[in-house]
């Protein structure tokens, strides 16, 4: 494998490493892998969404170097609008909701792609949408009769996965683990959000394992499963802010913990609406940074803060955090 | 319930961009049927984003320096880059009826009511 540390063309893994690993496998693995290998010649296509292009860039970066380091074949999903809220379009109108969310889909189907979402809030929306559309030939055909005057159509044939099943299921954790080459020594505290939970809680052990792959400690605490108030704060912005989102964020800085890591682009803007209020209207500083889960794997893999804009755009500074990876990187270079 | 100031400042945003001053026909009219819009005052700022834009948040300058300083394009591949995306779901809001029921009117960038 190439190391690409430093380097912003990335070296995507070479095959033929990857197939030397294969030989090396515990015989049970093989199918899985094999399924594995056959899934990673399909073609990705990202979803960004609303908040990620325009709040984390740093998140999108860094989900780019870790998919490709990891060999995905792995690109923007191009042309996308809002996915669209289902918070507040399934109140509004449930039909609504399926007609605008079927543009992303007739979209993503034209472009043969596997449609990722990161965020929870646009993948439950696409999924749950193409669930129903498939289920009910009726509302299909409502869709579709809406899309054909934008020049679209849409017959469900196409796959929406969530990054963290893309990452377990189809990358799988021995791989993630043997990428991690730093292994980061930090203390952190996790959201994983509602969304990712509504179907059991397979996204959510996805979650916990990847991120312990980076080597990070993870520490518990009782808010872990609660809602981060998104939605709440239409209707009751106080309990959302100070009782939601605000409680994490100040437990993770009881904890002295490094950051809040989120997988969830959603959450991530109401956390950094917390923090906002919290400053302007209670002048008090959090101090814990919000982290994305792709930000810890891409320095678990050797990656530098830099190489990904890590420092930019952050409502809190992740200066800890770098200071923090920096002393490693001198007492490894001191150790050899 | 503690007020929250960036909330009430949603608030007055979506009430910014209504046509209807609901309190004040209350006021004139206290007989007539009390109305409950489709969008409520507090998402319509962001829904009229979402119309103009097809996303909620927009990409501006700002955003585009920090996007190039993370090693990204200035412009995401989104309907910001591409505009046919937003043309279609112009398309599919007013064909499907959704932009009439709301009483938004993409002219003046406002809510009837």
């Amino acid at each position: 494998m190439k190391k690409i540390a430093g380097n912003s063309n990335i070296e995507v893994i070479d095959m033929s490493e990857e197939a030397h690993l294969n030989q090396n496998q515990h015989p049970h693995q093989h199918q899985h892998n094999h399924q594995h290998q056959q899934t990673q010649r399909q073609k990705y296509g990202y979803f960004l969404g609303c908040v990620m292009p325009a709040k984390m860039p740093w998140a999108e970066k860094a989900t780019f170097l870790v998919a490709r380091h990891l060999g995905l074949d792995f690109d923007y999903m191009k042309e996308t609008v809002c996915c669209v809220r289902p918070g507040v379009w399934k109140p509004l109108n449930p039909d609504w909701w399926l007609i605008l969310t079927g543009q992303n889909l007739a979209t993503a189907e034209m472009q043969k792609i596997i449609m990722v979402d990161s965020c929870n809030g646009c993948y439950i929306s696409h999924y749950e949408c193409l669930e129903e559309l498939k289920g009910e030939p009726e509302k299909m055909e409502m869709v579709n009769r809406a899309l054909k005057g934008a020049g679209l159509s849409l017959r469900g044939n196409l796959e929406i996965r969530h990054f963290l099943e893309v990452l377990y299921e189809d990358v799988g954790i021995e791989r993630i683990r043997r990428s991690v080459v730093r292994p980061l020594k930090l203390r952190v505290t996790r959201h994983i959000g509602c969304h990712a939970r509504v179907h059991g809680d397979r996204l959510l052990n996805y979650f916990d394992e990847v991120l312990r792959a980076t080597g990070v400690e993870i520490v518990d605490t009782p808010y872990d499963r609660a809602c981060c108030g998104l939605l709440l704060y239409l209707s009751d912005p106080a309990t959302s802010i100070f009782r939601r989102a605000g409680i994490k964020l100040e437990r993770a800085m009881e904890e002295k913990a490094d950051g809040l890591v989120i997988i969830c682009s959603g959450c991530y803007d109401q956390f950094e609406r917390a923090v906002r209020v919290y400053k302007e209207e209670r002048g008090v500083d959090l101090k814990s940074p919000v982290v994305h889960l792709s930000e810890l794997l891409a320095l678990s893999f050797g990656y530098r803060p830099e190489d990904f804009g890590m420092v930019y755009r952050r409502p809190i500074p992740v200066t800890g955090i770098i200071e923090k990876l920096k002393l490693k990187l001198k007492e490894e270079e001191g150790g050899r | 319930m503690e007020e929250v100031k960036s909330w009430k400042k949603l608030l007055e945003a979506g009430q910014k961009v209504t046509e209807s001053n609901r309190k004040e026909e209350e006021r004139i009219y206290p007989l007539r049927r009390e109305f409950n819009p489709v969008a409520p005052d507090i998402a319509k700022s962001a829904l009229k984003r979402d119309f103009e834009v097809g996303l909620v948040y927009p990409v501006d300058e700002s955003v585009e320096k920090d996007r190039e300083l993370s090693g990204l394009k200035r412009r995401p591949p989104t309907a910001h880059l591409f505009k046919e995306a937003l043309e279609r779901k112009r398309k599919i809001l007013e064909g499907a009826g959704i932009m009439k029921e709301m009483g938004y009117e993409k002219d003046s960038g406002k809510f009837k009511y």
